[in-house]
């Protein structure tokens, strides 16, 4: 016991978590190339346009934050939170005023070359803020006061992503949140509650847009029609009210057939990958096209990896993920006080919601929303902050509990 | 392990995160192994659903030669421009972008919107316009279309790009031309990943104009498709028959093709008959498409398997002078040769006049054009050879004179009055039918070469109806010959199994081919070998081989040479009294077919001339050299003069044709071989 203990202490990074999320950096060069080079007009761009070359400067960037993060111990980090999060309010704000529009959404800040999207570093400033309000005495935390600014904590942002819209993104902030409050000590009968209500509300909602005519003087929650049709199309329903013309239900019908294209597409990618796949950069759902190259590296990238690698290759990446939640869970345990397992459980829910919504939605387990895979999406805001959360991870561990 | 060791710690709060995270990669690995493993087979088949497509690709077609090997029938090399739409991509859009829109968006100022600016940009504009400053003008601004004008304006830009190079290429070919709008989209839309066409079938000197000028440019290839040709023209056309194009290939071939590239199929003919040997394999070629339906890389999925070459026993060089001797009976001749050897029943020649040119009908015929080739009286298309019946006439009182003989009721040297016409209350009732020789004395020689009417329906009555439709019979008149299935008729004779309504009158009609027979010329040949070689009815044979031999299934028989059909037990006794008789209807000086002599090659021959509702028809059927006979020349000529004035010179000028080419081909040792 002793020795291991020993052994630990002289571990100064958690190997299995930076191996892996090595492996997933490798992984995600390896096939935002792939993904890129299909495309003709991309490989005549000079070297430092290329996206997979952008994106290695973005993973050494965002290793670097990471190593710098880890210089300070995060509790003094924890101390900067409340800075944090406002200053990510703003931009959230900023946003909305100044954001640029791309695909009917605004959710990026033209910063010269770079796009940012405040919505990623919020969800960072959210965990560290959130880890550092509830690392308080146990006791107040069973105050409704205390629960309920936690809950306004989690609400300022989401109402705000929500606006962008970016309703993926926003509702991600749910269970990270609540998850950190579970662990923290947070009554289970408020949490219980909390999720009974919001499951009631959920479940009324897609009564109303699964069964309720749009028309009808009993809808009492207004979605974005966008929203509406995605869950529509999820569902399998038919967009077209039930008293519509013949023209309107086929408008309604390419209509559906045009929501419902990319995932059409990335499901064909995965699902013709098979066992062993077609091989790296022998993919031809994203090469000829079909899978739109806008989306292919990034939101997509899985359908890359699983057409070109298969089963196997999906079960590899599902593996390096298991390891680096299953570090983090393991930080978790062993951090030195409540708010450093926190600020771990807050990382390895976020990770997590990332992770499940991003695959599922590749094999339509969840409706398409605009969150990226951890480390293998294509976008410098994303890779940043999963490397910021993975430096986290590191940072709780290197000040972890020293016996 | 890390994961047992989560499961195992004591905080339940993190085994239970732990549990969580477990079943949800859970639930994401059974999704995937439904994905990729369970369902893969299907999103396999959505795949190539939609990323392949497969075209037809037709195997070159066979061609067809004589005997000697001259074509008849084969492939010339067409030269035709095609334009390769994904190479012109970057075309269409710089077009689009650098002038469709530009123009567009002059005309519609509203649609200018200002230029996305960066949030610093933005944010100091936002502050200076707060604190009442003046904005400042836009910078730039860029044009927001809605989708449909978009579309519509991308559809212009590409049209543009193809009618602008269509035009430019066709004006330096000296053949201008304007690309069709609908036709374009239509291609555009419908099969874009095959190359469109511009021009086909460039004449020599466009080609060179293209080669010097045009070789490289950006999406235009000058490509080589086979066009079925038959360099003699009109020659044997009947028997060639023509194909047509084909765009609903058969449906049972089993590939679902998205696209069929042109294939012909043989419509008449030889072409018809065999069409499925000629046509070959069709390949199997396998486009790759991308998301807008642009070809990206192609295979061949199966490769084609040319058709086999046809070898007919028509002899070119006896074909064309039998045309030429056909043509030149009388203006506007409608008729039939017929050649064959008479050893083994091989056709050499057959003709129909008039007759069409088959190299029209690959390109496609108007139906104006149509009209005029199926014209009622000239019918151009019809074969007569094989597919018209007509009477007889004279021509069948060689199997009365043999009918004759064999009951011995009539004896070479007896002598008969014919008074120049034939009379009998009780055969003919009240009608009378002239002799057509002048009144006088006949023995059976000067009746034959003078052909008296008179003469043959006395003793043919004699001889009785059983037994001339027994000789009949026996040369198979009334049934096909097989020579070309479903490509010609069986005339028509009485069958002996059932005469009831058949009158004496009728009789004495048969006695000299008239009334209800009707004859095929290729019927007559066959009947006319038959005399000629001693009694052996051939199969008429038109295909020598197919090329590489193979064993076909065909309803033809099979391709030896000499299949004998029928044994016609003929008395060499009567034959011989025949050949005599025939000869001296050539060679004698008042013979009716004294037109067919021909110095240094006895012929005989049978002169007809037979009454039609309409029109007579005219026949001469012929055989020689007397002592050794190869050749029987059957020549049919509708509304003729006589058979004697009409069709004899034909079969002379034919003979003369075959003297002449025997002696050039047994000087050239070479094709020494083909002549037996």
């Amino acid at each position: 016991m002793y020795e291991t203990n020993l052994n630990e202490r002289k571990s100064f990074f958690d190997y299995p978590l930076l191996l892996a999320v090595l492996g997933l950096i490798g992984i995600g060069i390896a096939f935002i190339y792939s993904a890129s080079f299909a495309n003709e007009s991309v490989r005549e761009l000079p070297l430092f346009k290329q996206l997979y070359v952008k994106q290695m400067v973005w993973y050494s960037i965002g290793f670097g934050m990471a190593v710098v993060l880890c210089i300070f111990d995060y509790r003094t980090l924890a101390r900067w939170s409340l800075v944090g999060y406002w200053i990510s309010i703003l931009l959230l704000i900023a946003v909305m005023l100044f954001g640029t529009e791309r695909f009917g959404a605004k959710r990026w800040i033209l910063m010269g070359p770079f796009q940012l999207q405040p919505s990623e570093f919020a969800k960072i400033a959210f965990i560290l803020m959130m880890a550092n309000f509830l690392s308080r005495p146990k006791e107040e935390l069973r105050r409704g006061k205390i629960f309920f600014t936690a809950l306004g904590m989690i609400a300022l942002p989401f109402v705000l992503i929500l606006k962008e819209p970016d309703l993926g993104s926003a509702l991600v902030f749910f269970p990270v949140g609540l998850l950190m409050m579970f662990v923290a000590g947070v009554p289970l009968s408020y949490l219980f509650k909390f999720v009974g209500g919001g499951g009631v509300l959920v479940a009324l909602i897609l009564v109303e847009v699964l069964f309720v005519p749009i028309d009808s003087k009993f809808q009492l929650i207004r979605l974005e029609n966008y929203q509406r049709h995605r869950l529509l199309t999820y569902f399998g329903k038919d967009l077209a009210p039930p008293n519509a013309t013949p023209a309107e239900r086929k408008q309604a019908q390419i209509l559906q057939k045009n929501k419902s294209y990319n995932v059409d597409q990335a499901l064909i990618s995965v699902g013709s990958g098979g066992l062993t796949g077609k091989g790296w950069r022998e993919g031809t759902q994203y090469s000829l096209g079909f899978l739109p190259r806008a989306v292919a590296h990034n939101d997509f990238i899985f359908s890359v990896i699983a057409e070109e690698k298969g089963f196997v290759g999906s079960v590899m990446v599902l593996t390096l993920y298991t390891i680096v939640l299953f570090s983090g869970i393991k930080i978790a345990s062993q951090a030195r006080d409540r708010l450093g397992k926190i600020l771990a459980v807050g990382v390895v829910a976020l990770l997590f919601s990332h992770i499940f919504i991003n695959i599922g939605m590749n094999i339509r387990l969840m409706p398409v929303t605009g969150i990226p895979l951890p480390l293998l999406s294509y976008g410098g805001s994303s890779v940043l902050c999963s490397l910021i959360a993975i430096g986290i991870l590191q940072n709780v561990h290197m000040y972890r509990r020293a016996y | 392990m890390l994961i047992f060791d989560q499961l195992k710690r004591e905080d339940r709060k993190l085994r239970a995160i732990s549990l969580g995270v477990l079943l949800g990669f859970g639930i994401l690995l059974i999704g995937l192994w439904w994905v990729q493993i369970v369902s893969a087979k299907r999103y396999e088949e959505n795949l190539k659903n939609q990323q392949f497509r497969s075209v037809r690709v037709p195997a070159l077609r066979g061609k067809i030669l004589d005997r000697h090997g001259e074509s008849l029938a084969e492939n010339r090399p067409r030269f035709d421009v095609n334009l390769y739409l994904e190479d012109l991509r970057s075309q269409f859009t710089y077009e689009y972008t650098n002038h469709v829109v530009p123009e567009y968006v002059r005309q519609h100022p509203e649609l200018m919107q200002p230029v996305k600016q960066s949030a610093i940009k933005r944010f100091f504009s936002f502050a200076t316009e707060t604190f009442g400053a003046e904005p400042k003008p836009q910078p730039k601004a860029r044009a927001r279309l809605p989708l449909a004008v978009r579309t519509e304006l991308e559809a212009e830009a590409r049209y543009r790009v193809v009618s602008n190079i269509t035009a430019q290429i066709t004006t330096r070919l000296q053949n201008p031309a304007i690309l069709d709008t609908t036709l374009f989209s239509r291609h555009y839309y419908q099969k874009r990943y095959i190359p469109l066409p511009i021009l086909q079938n460039l004449t020599p000197k466009q080609v060179a104009i293209f080669a010097e000028q045009f070789t490289g440019l950006n999406g235009v290839e000058m490509e080589i498709q086979p066009t079925r040709t038959y360099p003699n023209e009109t020659s044997a056309a009947h028997l060639l028959g023509y194909i047509q194009r084909n765009d609903q290939p058969n449906t049972d071939e089993e590939i679902d093709y998205k696209y069929y590239l042109p294939d012909y199929v043989g419509i008449t003919g030889v072409e018809a008959s065999f069409d499925d040997a000629l046509r070959g394999q069709a390949g199997v070629k396998s486009l790759l498409v991308n998301n807008i339906g642009y070809r990206q890389r192609e295979e061949m999925l199966s490769v084609t398997e040319p058709g086999r070459n046809l070898v007919l026993t028509i002899d070119l060089k006896i074909q064309q002078a039998a045309e030429s001797a056909l043509a030149a009976a009388m203006p506007n001749v409608r008729g039939a040769v017929v050649v064959m050897d008479v050893r083994n029943g091989d056709v050499l020649a057959v003709v129909s006049a008039p007759a069409f040119d088959p190299n029209v009908f690959p390109a496609g015929v108007s139906s104006a054009e149509w009209k005029i080739l199926n014209n009622e009286k000239y019918s151009h298309m019809f074969n007569r050879a094989t597919y018209g019946a007509y009477p007889p006439g004279s021509i069948l009182k060689i199997l009365t004179a043999i009918a004759c003989f064999e009951n011995n009721i009539m004896s070479p040297s007896e002598m008969f009055h014919d008074p120049g016409y034939y009379q009998d209350q009780r055969v003919l009732g009240r009608r009378r039918i002239e002799s057509l020789a002048p009144a006088g004395d006949y023995d059976f020689k000067r009746a034959f070469l003078k052909s008296s009417n008179t003469y043959f329906i006395h003793f043919g009555l004699k001889a009785g109806l059983k037994k001339l439709v027994e000789v009949g019979e026996r040369f198979h008149l009334g049934e096909s010959t097989g020579v070309l299935p479903g490509e010609e008729v069986a005339g028509a004779y009485p069958d002996s199994n059932n005469l009831s309504g058949w009158y004496a009158g009728d009789t004495a009609n048969l006695c000299i081919g008239q009334g209800k027979v009707t004859l095929t010329p290729m019927q007559a040949a066959a009947m006319t070998a038959a005399i000629a070689n001693g009694g052996k009815l051939f199969w008429p044979r038109i295909i020598r081989e197919l090329l590489p031999p193979e064993a076909i299934d065909s309803d033809l028989k099979s391709f030896q040479p000499g299949s004998l059909r029928a044994d016609t037990r003929l008395n060499p006794r009567h034959l011989q009294i025949i050949h005599q008789a025939m000869l001296a209807d050539v060679e004698d000086k008042d013979g009716t077919g004294a037109a067919a002599r021909v110095e240094g090659f006895r012929v005989g021959g049978k002169t007809g001339t037979a009454e039609g509702t309409k029109e007579q028809t005219t026949w001469f059927t012929s055989f020689g050299p007397m002592e050794k006979p190869r050749y029987a020349v059957v020549v049919m000529v509708q509304a003729g003069v006589s058979g004697g004035g009409t069709c004899a010179p034909v079969a002379g000028k034919i003979y003369k044709a075959i003297l002449k080419l025997e002696q050039t081909r047994s000087a050239s040792p070479n094709t020494l071989a083909e002549l037996n």
